[in-house]
C-alpha cells in the first residue's frame, strides 16, 4: 500500500475504523481529568531527570517535572477532542463542485516510537458535493489528530478519514511532508531528510488529473 | 583507571568501555568486574527511565498493550540518554591530542554547525546552528573538535545562553587563544509547538572572549564570515 486506500469510502471506513485511534464519538482522556493526572506525571518526570544523572534540586529543574507534565499533555491534547466537537457546525449548504485547497498548515505532532517532534506541512484538497466547511475546520482536524502520539502514515489516514466522514465530497486528497526529530537528532542522524506521506479518497483516487491538479497546486 | 563509553555512532551505544591505557593481566579481572558494574547500573538506570515512561504513556490517555507503543517506553528511555550523552563525556576525552603547534595567528572559523539540545525546562527540542571562531595562540586544533566540543554541552539538558558560555569557555580553556566567539541561532520547539506557538521565531545567542571582546573590528570580521551570507 502506498497510503492510499483502495475502494471507496465507506468500505474504506470500516476498515480503518480498527486502526483509529479514536472512533468519532469518544475520547481516550477527558480534559477534566487533565489535573488529576499531573501529580503522577511529575513524579515520572522527576524519576527520568534524577536517572539521567541530572540535580532535580538545581535552579533551572525545580519547577521542570511540572512543566514537561504539562508540556506533553498540550501537545497530546487531541485525545480530548473530536470532530463533532471541533467542526462547530461550520458546514455550509454551497453550489460548489470545484476543488478547495488549503495548503501549507504547519503540523507538530509526537512519533509515538520515541516521543520526539516530528513536524512540517500539511496540504489538503477536497472536492465539495454541496457541502463545503469553514477554512479553519480543516486546520482544526490536523490539529486534532496531530496532537496525539503519532505515526506519520495514520495521521494522514485520519485527517483524510476525518474530512471524509464530515462532508461526504467527491474526492479528499492530504499530502504531509515533515521532518522527523527521532532521524535527525539520534538514530541514523540524517538532517535534511524529509517524510511525504499521501492519502488519496474518491475523485483523487479514481482520476489521475484531479490528482494531478491538487499536486501541483499545493506544492506551488 | 578511566573508563568511556565509546561516543554515538548511528544510534547505536555499545556498552563497552573504551581503555585510555594498557592494563597488566591482573588488573585485567579488576577491570571486567567494574565494566560489569558499570553496565549493570547503566540497565538499570534504563528500565527505571523506561517505566517512568510507562507510567507517562498510560497517564496520558493512551493504550499501552496496543503494537506501536508496545517498546515505546524502551525506545523512548534510550532516546533520552542518547539525548543527554553530553554528561558523560569530558573535553579531554574528545580533544584526544588533537591540538597542533602552528603558526597561524589570523581567525579560524567553523560555521554552520548543526546542534540538538533539550530545553531544560520543557524537555522539548532546541536546534539549530553554531558559528565557532577563534584566534589561534600558536596552537590550533582538529576542526571536527570544534564540532564535537558543541556535541558535549548541547547533548544535556540546556538553556541557550549557558550552552553558548560553556562552548566558548571550554575552547578557551583547552586552546588558550588570543579571542573565541560563538554564536548560536536556535528554534526552540516550546514556544513553536505550544506555548505563545510563534512558527518561525529564532534565538540568537553569542559570547565573546579575548579579543573578539575587546576588539570590534575582529568581532565584525567574525560576525559578517558567519552570519552574512
Amino acid at each position: 500500500m502506498n497510503g492510499h486506500c483502495n475502494g471507496n469510502v465507506i468500505d474504506v471506513m470500516e476498515r480503518m475504523k480498527s486502526s483509529m485511534v479514536l472512533c468519532k464519538h469518544e475520547t481516550s482522556r477527558k480534559e477534566s481529568e487533565d489535573k488529576s493526572r499531573l501529580p503522577a506525571l511529575e513524579a515520572a518526570y522527576t524519576s527520568i531527570l534524577r536517572e539521567l544523572g541530572e540535580d532535580t534540586d538545581r535552579q533551572g529543574l525545580l519547577r521542570t517535572p511540572l512543566r514537561a507534565a504539562k508540556a506533553m499533555q498540550f501537545l497530546t491534547k487531541g485525545y480530548h477532542e473530536t470532530i463533532d466537537d471541533i467542526l462547530n457546525n461550520a458546514i455550509f449548504d454551497e453550489d460548489h463542485d470545484e476543488m478547495v485547497i488549503v495548503k501549507d498548515i504547519d503540523v507538530f505532532s509526537l512519533c509515538e516510537h520515541h516521543l520526539v517532534p516530528f513536524f512540517g506541512k500539511v496540504h489538503i484538497g477536497y472536492i465539495p458535493n454541496k457541502k463545503v466547511v469553514g477554512l479553519s475546520k480543516l486546520a482544526r482536524i490536523v490539529e486534532i489528530f496531530s496532537r496525539r502520539l503519532q505515526v506519520q502514515e495514520r495521521l494522514t489516514k485520519q485527517i483524510a478519514m476525518g474530512i471524509s466522514e464530515a462532508l461526504q465530497p467527491k474526492g479528499v486528497a492530504v499530502v504531509i511532508e515533515a521532518s522527523h526529530m527521532c532521524m535527525v537528532m539520534r538514530g541514523v542522524q540524517k538532517m535534511n531528510s524529509r517524510t511525504v506521506t499521501s492519502t488519496m479518497l474518491g475523485v483523487y483516487l479514481d482520476d489521475p488529473k484531479t490528482r494531478e491538479e491538487f499536486l501541483t497546486l499545493s506544492q506551488s | 583507571m578511566e573508563f568511556h563509553y565509546a561516543t554515538e555512532m548511528n544510534g547505536n551505544v555499545p556498552m563497552v568501555p573504551r581503555l585510555t591505557k594498557c592494563v597488566q593481566s591482573k588488573q585485567v579481572n579488576l577491570f571486567k568486574e567494574e565494566k560489569d558494574t558499570k553496565e549493570s547500573e547503566v540497565l538499570t538506570k534504563t528500565s527505571c527511565i523506561e517505566k517512568a515512561y510507562c507510567t507517562i504513556l498510560s497517564e496520558l490517555g493512551e493504550n499501552t498493550e496496543r503494537e506501536g507503543l508496545l517498546r515505546t517506553p524502551l525506545r523512548a528511555a534510550k532516546a533520552m540518554q542518547f539525548f543527554t550523552k553530553g554528561y558523560k563525556e569530558t573535553i579531554q576525552d574528545i580533544l584526544n591530542d588533537a591540538i597542533f603547534n602552528e603558526d597561524h595567528d589570523e581567525v579560524v572559523v567553523v560555521r554552520d554547525i548543526d546542534f540538538f539540545s533539550l530545553c531544560e525546562h520543557h524537555l522539548v527540542p532546541f536546534f539549530g546552528k553554531c558559528h565557532i571562531a577563534y584566534l589561534p595562540n600558536k596552537k590550533v586544533v582538529g576542526l571536527s573538535k570544534l564540532a564535537r566540543v558543541v556535541e558535549i554541552f548541547s547533548r544535556r539538558l540546556q538553556v541557550q545562553e549557558r550552552l553558548t558560555k560553556q562552548i566558548a569557555s571550554a575552547i578557551q580553556e583547552a586552546l588558550e587563544p588570543a579571542g573565541v566567539a560563538v554564536v548560536m541561532e536556535a528554534a526552540h520547539m516550546c514556544m513553536v509547538m505550544r506555548g505563545v506557538q510563534k512558527m518561525n521565531a529564532k534565538t540568537i545567542t553569542s559570547v565573546m572572549l579575548g579579543r573578539f571582546q575587546t576588539d570590534s573590528r575582529s568581532r565584525e570580521e567574525f560576525l559578517s564570515l558567519t552570519l552574512g551570507k
